[in-house]
């Protein structure tokens, strides 16, 4: 469903992405690590239209990116996406967070989209916390709120910015579970990560990036037991010491 | 010894309900504005930013009694018929606050971070939603103590209008002087009235700065 051709992105003189290619089939999960600055949200950015790229093409469904006439705000609707810092509206209750989008975008009545969001409450498994404000919530409760937010609109992949690197260790396994639960349920999944546990357990591609280009990609045992170039095997090192 | 205050309460309390009209336009057309001109001052469309960083910069560089004149004396040669005074006064009251409540809104969008907008955009929301329920009741909150301060500056001014001849509570009391006589009495109970109001309303955006320092809900 996500088509990414020879894609190369520079801010100003610094070259952020350097002809990545890539194919998200519906139903995979992609996970994509690397060192930071390494070009793994910018190239999540790309695919959301949140950033313009130069050279080459993204295809989501088939529909250009880059094509003027390619109504942007349409297309992101597809996509869910998560942030490290939540991101939550401060000024909205969760409940107002998960049916902002839903009541202006889908122009659906409150009570319907109230009760889909208590739905995606129970999902993340914060039911109570409907009418508290995201400042009242542990990180960990407020990333699945983030994480309901984004199902509220009935995406058809998820996108996941480093989602628990912001987090204190004993909230990180909360969130984790969500989206091992959201994975299982067959969702297209594109995660920017270094919870190397969770990758193993549900990638079915993992993809290392290292100064804006793909430098290793192999299904997930593969990646682990056999890295191929010293850069992995040395990234490696550090994150499973 | 308020007793040409007393003589005339009527009259001047009048004048001073105009004051009140024109504060209420000027505010609700000037905190508008200035959203829209916050706005535009972190657009990264040239051809929005440009004229309207031109407009602010222009307007916060001159007096407000310039405006006040220029709308007045000018604007009638463009339109070919008189001005109303309040008309011309809530006109130039809303273009020259704006400028004002648009800085204190673009410092307000500027404690947004980027992703927050970004998340909103991921959802489908459009620039325009985007604008309406987030970015503008987000800047709004935050900047609430600043926004009440220029409300009240906005509230003194209104007394610059006599200048083109409205008749509020300033214009009342140099009429109701020339007849009457009794200058001290009758300033010292404009400047009570304007004292009372401004202070309140500089305690209620202490209570809200106050407020906001300890929830750190925003």
């Amino acid at each position: 469903m996500i088509e990414i051709k020879k894609v190369s992105k520079w801010f100003g003189d610094f070259q952020v992405l350097a002809d990545v290619d890539e194919v998200v089939q519906r139903g995979q999960k992609v996970v994509i690590c690397g060192p930071s600055g390494s070009g793994k949200s910018t190239l999540l950015r790309c695919i959301n239209g949140l950033e313009p790229y130069q050279r080459g093409e993204i295809l989501v469904d088939g529909v250009s990116l880059s094509d003027p006439k390619t109504n942007l705000y349409k297309l992101r609707e597809k996509i869910g996406m998560v942030f490290q810092r939540f991101e939550l509206y401060p000024h909205l209750t969760v409940m107002r967070n998960i049916t902002l989008a839903p009541m202006k975008v889908r122009k659906q009545s409150r009570p319907a989209a109230e009760k889909k969001a208590m739905a995606l409450l129970e999902r993340v498994g914060i039911p109570d916390k409907a009418a508290a404000y995201p400042a009242n919530l542990s990180g960990g409760q407020q990333q699945r709120v983030a994480i309901a937010r984004a199902l509220a609109m009935e995406p058809d992949c998820m996108m996941f910015d480093e989602p628990t690197s912001a987090l204190d260790p004993e909230m990180i396994q909360e969130v984790l579970e969500v989206m091992i639960g959201l994975a299982k349920d067959g969702m297209t999944m594109l995660v920017v990560t270094h919870e190397m546990g969770f990758a193993r357990e549900v990638a079915d591609e993992i993809i290392f990036m290292d100064a804006g280009r793909i430098v290793e990609r192999g299904s997930g045992d593969e990646f682990f037991k056999h890295p191929k170039s010293q850069r992995t095997k040395d990234f490696l090192g550090q994150i499973l010491k | 010894m308020f007793d040409a205050v007393f003589t005339n309460l009527p009259y001047l309390l009048g004048g001073f309900l105009t004051n009140v009209q024109l504060a209420a336009f000027a505010l609700a057309g000037g905190l508008f504005l200035g959203a829209l001109v916050g706005l535009g001052r972190i657009s990264k469309r040239p051809w929005v930013y440009h004229p309207v960083t031109v407009y602010v910069n222009f307007l916060r560089n001159i007096p407000l009694i310039l405006v006040i004149f220029w709308v007045y004396f000018v604007m009638p040669i463009f339109t070919g018929r008189s001005m109303d005074p309040f008309i011309s006064a809530a006109v130039s009251f809303v273009v020259f606050e704006a400028t004002y409540f648009g800085e204190i809104f673009r410092a307000g969008f500027q404690t947004i971070s980027r992703d927050l907008v970004s998340a909103a955009y991921s959802t489908g929301l459009t620039y325009r939603q985007t604008a309406t329920y987030i970015l503008v009741p987000i800047a709004f909150r935050r900047m609430l103590p600043s926004l009440i301060t220029q409300s009240i500056i906005t509230f003194q001014d209104t007394s610059l209008a006599y200048v083109i001849g409205l008749q509020e509570m300033v214009r009342r009391t140099t009429i109701v002087d020339s007849i009457e006589v009794r200058s001290i009495q009758l300033y010292s109970f404009v400047a009570i009235l304007f004292f009372v109001i401004c202070f309140i309303g500089s305690r209620i955006s202490l209570h809200y700065e106050e407020k906001s320092r300890k929830a750190k809900v925003l």
